[in-house]
């Protein structure tokens, strides 16, 4: 048997009214530093599928509402208790410290996607290939670079007009021809909906993206432990 | 270039997060990514997410 990782939380367990991955049982594998992960006893044999990687966000979704936790990197697991243990003590200095930051908190997702495809300068037809080639590299680059120093603009905005602290803000820009921007807030859970409504309001006002708000969700980008 | 819905967007930030964010715990395995059904291969995010573990798993194999 090995265990299929979802979540670190701390010790004691809460009551998680759920059963782990296609139903087989959820483990709470205690650690000797006060923390513990919770996860499905799994078999080796058993393939993981795309069902099984939503299925483990819902699953995160529910042990999160019942206590703090830092969700594990989907497809993780140990082959043992003992292996879970050991990975939890050691690290666990800095997963008390990554749990006591997200604790109270939930991830908000706000994608920006461009309304138009990227406009281009037409090349003069008149010019030699060469210049034509050349002509036609710079149009992509300034662009390209126009687009991003837009979309880095859409980020400061949306920080300024939202006032929240920057260590609480992650973003990238243009990571797809499609994508400007793909930003996550840490909020406190209980205002999650409202400020995922403020999100949405303020990028209501960019006129060259469309908004797409997702969350509240466990929070899956604050959760790295360096 | 495939265009993005706002459906697509929506589920590519969550796979994103599930494959690309959250914990690593030291002595972890992925047990597979190949039994995913990678329907959005086209897309840049999930790339980089299956190239990410693809090459944790090669690093971890040799």
């Amino acid at each position: 048997m090995t265990l299929l990782a979802h979540a670190i939380a701390a010790a004691p367990p809460a009551s998680v009214s759920a059963g782990g991955l296609r139903g087989r049982p959820l483990a709470w594998s205690e650690a000797a530093a006060g923390l513990g992960l919770w996860s499905t006893e799994w078999t080796p044999d058993m393939k993981l599928e795309r069902p099984d990687a939503l299925e483990h966000h819902r699953l995160v979704e529910r042990i999160c509402a019942a206590q703090p936790c830092l969700p594990v990197r989907f497809g993780t697991a140990f082959a043992s208790v003992e292996a879970a243990r050991a990975s939890l003590d050691k690290r666990a200095e800095a997963l008390h410290a990554a749990l006591a930051r997200v604790s109270g908190k939930s991830e908000i997702a706000l994608t920006l996607l461009w309304r138009e495809p990227a406009a281009t300068e037409v090349v003069l037809p008149t010019a030699g290939p060469g210049r034509r080639y050349m002509e036609a590299r710079r149009a992509e680059f300034a662009s390209r670079e126009a687009r991003r120093a837009r979309a880095e603009s859409l980020v400061e905005r949306l920080i300024a007009e939202l006032a929240i602290e920057r260590p609480l803000v992650w973003h990238e820009t243009c990571t797809s021809a499609s994508v400007a921007v793909s930003l996550a807030v840490l909020v406190p859970t209980e205002q999650a909906h409202e400020r995922k409504a403020d999100l949405a309001r303020i990028a209501s006002g960019f006129g060259d993206v469309i908004a797409v708000a997702n969350g509240p969700w466990p929070p899956y980008t604050f959760a790295r432990v360096e | 270039m495939k265009e993005l819905t706002a459906e697509d967007a929506s589920l590519l930030e969550l796979v994103d997060r599930l494959l690309n964010k959250g914990v690593v715990l030291a002595g972890e395995a992925t047990i597979s990514v190949a039994g995913i059904d990678l329907i959005y291969l086209g897309l840049n995010v999930v790339l980089t997410a299956v190239e990410t573990l693809e090459k944790a798993q090669e690093r971890r194999a040799s």
